[in-house]
């Protein structure tokens, strides 16, 4: 039922080129979640965000630290090897060091026609973020207006806004699939389901999941569920990683990711009729990276709230090696998880995992986790 | 020859209770633990342990819980059909042929320090062939918490047993020795396998006595383990299992460190694996049972 869905995921480029061909447009790279990808598309372009290809790579290390994050080398490697040829801008909304020096690498070396930095704010906290990422969000639609030299109308913005919460609202009714005794779809199912949504054209994914979204509400799976459990951490798009997790008696049921559900959580609200303001305002409020989530950490009880809401018998915390703004989270974190009766299992990841050791450790957990069979 | 120069070979060997008879038992349980340097073999009657066999992993998974059951049943009239479920542990626990079911070495090691040592143990340190474990656990032996060691074998059996080799010390000898030094000397600075020897080498050609080295190799090992207690904490009663356990050169030295004593027991540490599976399977064995009634 999901075949699509992974179809999308791995030929990404062929979807790219193909929809370039079919639309005459630009397909225009986005390096964190926090892109504004309403504005790009309403600037008739397709705004992908680019992840990894978890292969081994040695391309990278003239241009960025062996300890920055092995997500942000990976990245870069695959502007490097050219396998984005066909694309001709990029832009990021500054979140990190680490993926703004892929941003910045990427500008450096490989050829492109349109390169965007756009000061996303790390104090959103604040009330002065408001206006100022409205403002940012001006000069990024007048950048794209020169550049295409084609204006972005309120009423595009509006539309294309609007396709994007029609999205979220379509991932959110899949997502409440999950809450029940037998999700109807499997934590592989649903990471391939957000991530392929970064990739594809919102029209081609909202049509998708309109279509098997009747289907989902009797599916039975045919699997044991086993244990619940939550993964949380950076961007994480490891298939194989969570496709071991759940050959050993487990199914994933929600995830705190940047490539899940921080990305489509909230939507865009309209309320004053200034569509650039609403748009900064969700960007504002959204379950925030912890690059942005200071003086007061809000994601933890966002994050309590989803294990407590899908019913996580146990939470899987993950880090991408050297990522230092999830590294810092996850001791106060997984207190915090503990304290509230969720056991936690920290692994670290790499553009590759070992599985066999990784499996180890999550065969204890579950063990940790499970039933009493044993005792 | 050969065979006198290899001081890392510790004795491969078998044991029972001569004063248990398992025809008397209800139950018969085993316990296979087929770790990264060597297997064992337990044999439960009735939840109390029966014979074992302490044997070195070969090449094949398989061949080596073959050849630590036969080990441990050899002597006793016992076969594989008298033994009602049997348990896999250890890093070949999915390649035990005869084994009804697997669990991980972690959940064992906490099981069979329960037992051991005790309801009252909360934190176990398995100190294996080629990884660490710390673990907590609760009054039932259950895992309530753990932490594995990640990047590499450093502090580990097998590091041990290449410093005996070049140091010509027997594996056993290791501990005494280390404590026959006029002054603890400061520890070597890697625990990394092979950058440690090369420092012990260049040790040696300073003049250092090899008791010394092997002094300095002990503390840098419980140094290293210590580091790893401490990402989870340790709450007593504290148990160690695991081949390392018998060498007090580290035990003392990591105890000296943490400010705790481990409880000790005069079963052999490395068989505390296989003896939580052979309790596991004595329990799924009973779960199996009452649900066939019912």
């Amino acid at each position: 039922m999901f075949e699509k869905f992974f179809e999308w995921y791995e030929k990404r480029h062929d979807y790219a080129r193909d929809w370039m061909a079919k639309t005459g447009g630009d397909v225009v790279g986005c390096f964190c979640s926090y892109a504004p990808e309403e504005i790009i598309y309403a600037a008739g372009l397709l705004p992908v965000r680019m992840l990894g290809s978890h292969e081994p790579q040695d391309v990278t290390e003239p241009h960025i630290f062996g300890m920055f994050c092995p997500f942000c080398r990976d990245v870069l490697a695959q502007g490097l090897k050219g396998r984005y040829d066909y694309m001709k801008g990029i832009m990021i909304a500054q979140s990190c060091l680490h993926i703004r020096q892929s941003f910045t690498s990427w500008k450096k070396h490989v050829p492109i026609d349109y390169a965007y930095y756009l000061y996303m704010p790390n104090k959103v906290q604040t009330e002065h973020a408001r206006p100022y990422l409205k403002s940012e969000f001006e000069k990024f639609r007048k950048s794209l207006e020169e550049w295409r030299g084609k204006e972005i109308t309120d009423q595009a913005l509006r539309e294309s806004a609007e396709l994007h919460n029609e999205n979220r609202r379509l991932l959110h009714a899949v997502y409440e699939l999950r809450k029940g005794p037998n999700p109807a779809i499997t934590g592989l199912e649903a990471m391939v389901m957000v991530a392929s949504s970064f990739f594809v054209d919102k029209k081609d994914h909202n049509a998708e999941l309109n279509r098997i979204l009747p289907q989902l509400k009797d599916r039975q799976l045919g699997r044991e569920t086993g244990a619940r459990l939550m993964i949380v951490g950076s961007e994480d798009d490891d298939t194989d990683f969570v496709r071991m997790v759940e050959s050993v008696g487990a199914t994933i049921v929600v995830d705190e990711h940047c490539t899940g559900t921080r990305y489509f959580w909230n939507l865009t609200q309209y309320q004053n009729g200034d569509i650039l303001q609403d748009l900064a305002n969700r960007y504002i409020d959204r379950p925030p990276c912890p690059t942005k989530d200071w003086e007061e950490r809000q994601r933890f009880p966002h994050i309590l709230q989803l294990a407590k809401d899908y019913k996580a018998d146990g939470v899987i915390l993950i880090q991408q090696k050297f990522c230092d703004p999830h590294e810092c989270d996850i001791p106060p974190l997984k207190e915090y998880l503990n304290a509230n009766g969720f056991p936690t299992l920290f692994l670290e990841f790499d553009v590759t995992v070992p599985l066999g050791p990784m499996r180890i450790r999550v065969e204890a957990f579950l063990e940790m986790v499970g039933e009493e069979e044993l005792f | 020859m050969a065979e006198n120069k290899e001081f890392w070979r510790w004795t491969e060997y078998s044991w029972r209770d001569e004063n248990k008879d398992w025809r008397g038992a209800a139950i018969i349980t085993a316990g296979i633990d087929v770790g990264s340097v060597s297997s064992q073999a337990v044999i439960m009657a009735d939840g109390e342990l029966y014979a074992f066999n302490n044997t070195r992993t070969g090449s094949n998974s398989p061949d080596s819980a073959n050849k630590a059951i036969e080990g441990a049943l050899a002597g006793t009239g016992l076969t594989l059909e008298n033994i009602n479920f049997i348990v896999g542990t250890g890093y070949g626990r999915v390649n035990v042929p005869f084994a009804h079911k697997a669990v991980t070495e972690i959940a064992c090691h906490a099981r069979g320090a329960n037992f051991m040592g005790g309801s009252e143990i909360r934190t176990i340190l398995d100190m294996g062939g080629q990884d660490c474990k710390a673990i907590h656990c609760d009054e039932k032996g259950k895992v309530t918490n753990f932490k594995m060691n990640d990047k590499c074998a450093a502090g580990t059996g097998r590091g041990m047993e290449v410093m005996a080799d070049l140091l010509e010390v027997p594996i056993t000898e290791v501990g005494d020795l280390s404590f026959q030094v006029e002054e603890e000397p400061p520890p070597v600075s890697s625990t990394c396998v092979v950058f440690a020897k090369s420092e012990a080498m260049a040790l040696l050609r300073d003049g250092w006595k090899k008791e010394k080295v092997l002094a300095a190799y002990c503390s840098a090992m419980a140094h290293r383990v210590s580091s790893l207690l401490d990402s989870v904490g340790v709450q007593e009663k504290f148990f160690i299992t695991g081949g390392i356990a018998k060498n007090r050169g580290v035990v003392e030295r990591l105890e000296k460190e943490l400010g705790v004593k481990a409880v000790k027991t005069k079963i052999d540490s490395q068989i505390a694996g296989a003896l939580g599976a052979a309790l596991f399977a004595k329990t799924l064995f009973e779960k199996q049972q009452a649900k066939s009634v019912a």
